[in-house]
């Protein structure tokens, strides 16, 4: 008997044999490529961390009744300024847009003690360096009646919270 | 091959999808979804509808850093409307935190207001528990390793079965308020009164240290206990002190649960920290550290005379009736035997007014250590006119138990040291040093003459427990006594000894010279088993048994004839481990000077 009848086999190729090789072929491809597209999100979702040890960016200030109308109150440690008006109350960065120095309240507005930025009442750019006005950062009264502000959520200047 | 390549392949691809789901899909998230749905249904403005709108659920955070050591408490990422008080009645981990009076909340215009804000004090502050953790598992601190899961809430899987049910409960947060309220009384926290009240009330103070608090010596120092330890060590070593140390001098007490909780309560706010006080203040406050004062007890009168054991004028009976109370209250008898009651550590006082007088029981309760040195009783700083009346009830008590038979004698008054069976190992044994005679050891019992015994017993042993019994029982009582020993434990008549060749006085005169040669030859010969400062703890102590003698014990010493010294050294103590030196060429001279070193510092206190 000639060698090759054992290596090659003589039986036909069926298309149901093809078919189910095929399949296969599908069934490797999808998990493969589905695995790498999942790596390829979780990587891309990993990049940001999900806590960081700073001081949180959502935090209470306290009972409206703290800041009567007509108050300015710069909070350092958590870099904003509690602007309340009547019945209206903002909190406004203190963060400068310049280098980030923290920016005190001046008669006029705020000014940065470094490098002479000068902000108006409402954070506008007035002289100095500063490139862009002080943000808005979004103000609510939480359920506790106390008032949260989010600086992860900046918004229009001059956007005050109607109590 | 292509079939195993797929099988592999989706293999990978679901474990991936497994392990994506774990990192990215967190409970948490589901809790802070329900709970701005709920809120959305609640709120009455568009505003807060629209505030609620743009939120999403995220790791919510508290930096707590006023309080000790920056904490991170996460606890809110599940818990996210505890401060919202419309959540009051719903179900955890959306449950609102609940408003309490006892906690210094106010109610004002109807609206509550929290004395404790979340913002400032955080969660773990007062609840324990890990702050960091995000599962349930971790956030609770059920992690054996944690060390503090949140308290009087979690009961960890590795805790006693039995004592689980009992480590549960509100009560135990008590401990946390007391790191900051650390005053005494504090209206908040009357578990923690309680528990302190106990410290004092059963003696713990006696033996235990807690910084500012007491100044006990004998036992582990408690400042920082519940700093190391969880509340399930802690019950337990209250309930049964020989759970974690084998060798445990501590009573049980028998306490009632209740009295246990206030207990551990109190020892688990032991964390040494004081968040009121800067590490400044606690300097100034340790150098400022006072002796605790006597626990003040309404005195009535201390009389001071001997009581007679006949009938009690009405006075002294409202003395002996304020003896017994004190004796009772304070815990004697977690140690001692009185009556049925026995605490199974130290001596009988059932007839004690038999044995002692009254001198030596006020000097024993002033300085426990003054009659007998190496004493574990603790100091306890009572008042002048409470010593007296519990002295005044003791040597009240003149009523022997019955002695017909030596073999009763034996089991009323020897067995409770000397063991049953006569070895030496009595329920107090352990806590006796020197330790109770092993009477069966038939080279020792057998090289001693009856005479010898006899004293032995009427007379008891200078700066042992060993009391004297002539007071009790008469010579034919005592003679039975070492008979039935002999007969029974010791099985071997008493062998007549060769007559030894030591001086009934010593020849060598005392003199600073002798002194120091009887110091040199000490330091070379004997300092292996009675140590270098002669207390009978050198280095081979561990292994003999029975002990070598504490040299240093006066009252013993002092009770020594030369004659028994010369002869113990010279000749060696049969059963012990105390070899003749006169097989290692030691002379009559040598044992002079040696004699006279001990005595040097043996001299009786003036």
């Amino acid at each position: 008997m000639p060698m090759g009848k054992n290596i090659i086999s003589t039986k036909p190729t069926t298309t149901e044999d093809t078919n189910r090789r095929k399949f296969l072929l599908w069934l490797s491809s999808l998990g493969l490529f589905g695995s790498a597209v999942i790596s390829v999100v979780s990587n891309l979702v990993f990049i940001k961390p999900r806590a960081t040890y700073g001081q949180p960016n959502r935090f209470s200030v306290g009972k409206p009744d703290d800041y009567p109308p007509g108050t300015r109150i710069a909070l350092d440690n958590h870099r904003i300024c509690i602007v309340r008006e009547e019945n209206k109350i903002a909190a406004v960065s203190t963060t400068c847009t310049h280098l980030g120095c923290i920016v005190g309240l001046s008669e006029t507005g705020f000014a940065c003690p470094c490098h002479g930025s000068r902000f108006d009442q409402d954070g506008n750019v007035t002289g100095g360096p500063a490139p862009k006005p002080l943000a808005w950062y979004k103000i609510n009264l939480a359920p506790n009646g106390e008032l949260e502000v989010d600086k992860d959520a900046e918004i229009n200047a001059g956007t005050y919270l109607n109590l | 091959m292509r079939l195993a390549l797929a099988i592999a392949s989706l293999l990978i691809l679901v474990i991936h999808g497994l392990v994506f789901y774990d990192q990215f899909f967190h409970k948490w998230e589901k809790f802070q979804t329900a709970y701005f749905d709920q809120a959305k249904v609640m709120a009455k403005s568009e505003s807060e509808r629209a505030a609620l709108d743009g939120r999403s659920p995220r790791i919510e955070q508290i930096l707590v850093t006023q309080f000790g050591e920056m904490r991170v408490d996460r606890c809110t990422t599940c818990h996210i409307s505890a401060d919202d008080p419309r959540f009051e009645k719903y179900a955890h981990p959306l449950k609102a935190h609940p408003f309490s009076a006892a906690l210094g909340d106010k109610e004002i215009n109807g609206k509550w207001e929290r004395r404790h804000k979340f913002s400032d004090f955080g969660c773990t502050v007062c609840h324990d528990g890990q702050g960091r953790g995000l599962k349930e598992y971790y956030g609770h601190g059920k992690d054996h390793y944690w060390p503090d899961p949140m308290l009087g809430y979690v009961a960890q899987d590795t805790w006693r079965a039995e004592y689980k049910p009992k480590l549960v409960g509100k009560g135990y947060m008590e401990a946390n308020c007391a790191q900051c309220h650390t005053e005494e009384n504090f209206a908040s926290t009357p578990t923690i009164t309680k528990g302190r009240q106990l410290f004092f009330e059963k003696n713990c103070y006696g033996c235990h240290r807690i910084e500012g608090i007491s100044n006990g010596t004998l036992a582990p120092d408690l400042s920082e206990v519940g700093k190391k330890f969880k509340v399930d060590y802690l019950w337990e070593s209250v309930v049964d002190p020989r759970a974690n140390l084998a060798t445990s001098v501590m009573p049980k007490f028998n306490l009632t649960d209740d009295e246990v909780r206030a207990l551990v309560i109190f020892l688990k706010s032991r964390r040494g920290i004081n968040f009121n006080e800067t590490s400044l203040e606690r300097y100034r406050a340790r150098i400022e550290e006072k002796k605790p004062e006597a626990v003040p007890v309404a005195t009535t009168t201390g009389t001071g005379t001997v009581v007679p054991s006949t009938v009690p004028t009405p006075e002294a009976a409202s003395a002996l009736a304020r003896g017994e109370k004190l004796i009772a209250e304070k815990s004697c008898v977690a140690c001692h035997k009185l009556g049925d009651k026995d605490g199974g550590i130290a001596p009988d006082l059932s007839f004690e007014g038999l044995l002692k007088d009254g001198p030596w029981m006020m000097k024993h309760f002033k300085d426990p250590r003054a009659e007998m040195p190496d004493s574990i009783m603790p100091s306890f700083n009572f008042s002048e006119p409470d010593y007296q009346a519990m002295t005044d009830y003791l040597l009240s008590l003149k009523t022997p138990p019955p002695t017909t038979t030596a073999a009763d004698t034996y089991k009323n008054l020897c067995a409770r040291c000397h063991g049953e069976q006569g070895d030496g190992k009595g329920i107090s044994w352990l806590y006796l040093d020197p330790a109770p005679r092993d009477l069966t050891k038939a080279a020792f019992m057998s090289s001693k003459p009856d005479e010898r015994l006899i004293k032995s017993i009427q007379e008891g042993v200078a700066g042992a427990s060993m009391p004297a019994w002539g007071k009790v029982l008469n010579e034919t009582q005592v003679r039975d006594l070492v008979a039935y020993i002999r007969q029974t434990f010791t099985k071997e008549p008493a062998r007549v000894m060769a007559a030894h060749q030591v001086p009934d006085q010593n020849p060598i005169t005392m003199t600073p010279d002798s002194v120091k040669r009887g110091e040199q030859i000490y330091l070379m010969r004997c300092t292996g088993c009675h140590g270098r400062k002669a207390d009978g703890k050198g280095p081979n102590s561990l292994d003999i048994i029975p002990r070598p003698r504490n040299l240093r014990n006066q009252f013993f010493v002092q009770s020594m004839t030369d004659r028994r010294l010369f002869d113990s050294i010279l000749y060696g103590v049969q059963g012990t481990a105390m070899p003749p030196w006169i097989d290692y060429g030691m002379t009559k001279n040598d044992v002079g000077d040696v004699v006279n070193y001990l005595r040097s510092f043996n001299q009786p206190k003036k």
